[in-house]
């Protein structure tokens, strides 16, 4: 893929140069398709999500779907794709704590999508480790403003750190195997 | 001149800020619904569009992973079974050894009580024999004339009268039981203290003899009366039906033996009175 890449003057963004545009990515995936995955992967972490758990986390199929459709979509679709993702999480059992992190970290991830390839582990992964940090953070955050002092502090950090580890394992897997289905292809 | 693009452009702005507006209002609404213990609108909709799925999606998973389950550990299942089949044999042939324990200790403990309520000098013996032909009612014990038995010794059971011993070898004696037609035992009932004869109908025994106006009821408990051969008061039998015409000089009473003829196993043998 990387022959394929064409290094055009890249205009200036805030942290610095654009990266260089993918012309062998071909056309990002449609919004309904990204829509239909997440409502699975929701579905998927409501009903079985008990059965993953390590050491009170689980791992967030939806956190590393929003993050990777943000690196390859952008802001926008990143964000609106966090934002339904994240109230349908909410509407079967969130308590209105998920909702706008997911939204922040769909958007978040986008706005990475101009220096970073949603191909890339590193990114990927970094991005995914970011992601689940904001999303816990800010739901922590709703939580302690909207039902009081929970002081649930310690549990959420231990298991925000697992579930780190946990989304990042998937994120690399899903990129490898994204990578592998695109080399066969 | 070159073109500056910020980062906070314009468009980017107004989506992110539409997309934080519409998701703190989606928080909201759960929050409220969340603190009044109600379910918001997306709550309601969401649970009649996904419960559906998600009561269909366990169902599935949990039948492949049964299935999935069940063929990697059907090896272990196998053995497991074996063990667990050689288990069970071995327990059910304990239970069947305590179980003939118990029955042993039990007819052990009334012949004990036996002997005990009863005087004279008493040796355990075990039956080893029936008549091949049942032409008599017959049994025969592991303790002979080596051992003290003697003919007319009186054998009992942890029940009641079994019979007495009609011949005896060196190891070895022959009981003719009282529900022989040949036996003959004077007994009495114990509640209106009618004296009679019990003999032996293959079967049964039946009380002969008993006086015409002697008030007889089922379920009066007949016991030897002391004579020549037996000493009193070892049961019998009960009063199973009372026979009396009014132009005979006697009554008869059919009797249930006491003793169960037919799982003799030990026996206690008075070798004298």
């Amino acid at each position: 893929m990387n022959a394929d890449l064409v290094r055009s003057a890249p205009p200036r963004v805030l942290f610095g140069p654009r990266r260089p545009v993918d012309t062998g990515a071909g056309a990002p995936p449609r919004f309904s398709m990204l829509l239909l995955v997440a409502v699975a992967a929701v579905l998927c972490q409501a009903t079985f999500g008990h059965a993953w758990s390590l050491r009170g986390a689980h791992v967030s199929l939806l956190t590393v779907l929003v993050v990777w459709t943000g690196l390859r979509c952008g802001p926008t679709t990143g964000g609106w794709l966090g934002l339904l993702g994240g109230a349908l999480e909410d509407a079967l059992g969130g308590g209105g704590a998920d909702v706008i992190g997911m939204t922040l970290v769909g958007f978040l991830s986008g706005l990475l999508s101009s220096r970073f390839f949603a191909d890339s582990l590193t990114a990927v992964v970094a991005a995914v480790a970011g992601g689940t940090i904001v999303r816990n953070a800010v739901a922590y955050a709703v939580l302690e403003i909207a039902y009081g002092d929970r002081g649930s502090y310690h549990r959420i950090a231990h298991a925000t750190a697992w579930e780190v580890l946990l989304n990042c394992t998937l994120a690399a897997l899903v990129v490898l195997a994204l990578r592998w289905w695109v080399d066969r292809r | 001149m070159v073109a500056i693009h910020s980062f906070w452009d314009e468009r980017k702005l107004l989506v992110f800020v539409a997309l934080i507006i519409v998701a703190a209002g989606v928080s909201l609404l759960e929050i409220d619904a969340a603190k009044h213990g109600r379910q918001s609108v997306l709550d309601v909709a969401a649970g009649a569009l996904f419960t559906p799925l998600q009561s269909g999606l366990t169902r599935v998973v949990d039948a492949i992973g049964t299935s999935v389950h069940d063929v990697v550990h059907s090896g272990e299942y196998a053995a497991r079974n074996q063990a667990l089949q050689d288990k069970v044999n071995t327990l059910a042939a304990a239970n069947a050894r305590l179980q003939g324990d118990a029955a042993e200790n039990r007819d052990l403990r009334r012949l004990l009580a036996m002997k005990q309520a009863m005087a004279g000098d008493a040796l355990v013996a075990d039956v080893v024999g029936y008549m091949p032909e049942a032409t008599r009612r017959e049994v025969t014990i592991d303790r002979g004339s080596r051992d003290g038995v003697h003919r007319d010794s009186v054998v009992v059971s942890g029940d009641g009268l079994v019979g007495h011993v009609l011949s005896t070898g060196p190891h070895e004696a022959r009981v003719l039981l009282v529900i022989d037609p040949d036996s003959n035992v004077p007994a009495y009932l114990q509640r209106s203290r009618s004296w009679g004869i019990v003999t032996g109908t293959w079967q049964h025994a039946k009380m002969k003899y008993i006086d015409q106006n002697a008030r007889l009821q089922t379920g009066d408990i007949v016991v030897t009366g002391h004579g020549e051969i037996y000493p009193g008061g070892i049961p019998i039998g009960r009063v199973r039906e009372i026979d009396r015409k009014d132009n005979a000089l006697y009554q008869v009473a059919v009797l249930d033996p006491a003793v169960d003829f037919h799982s003799l196993v030990h026996v206690l043998v008075y070798t004298s009175p």
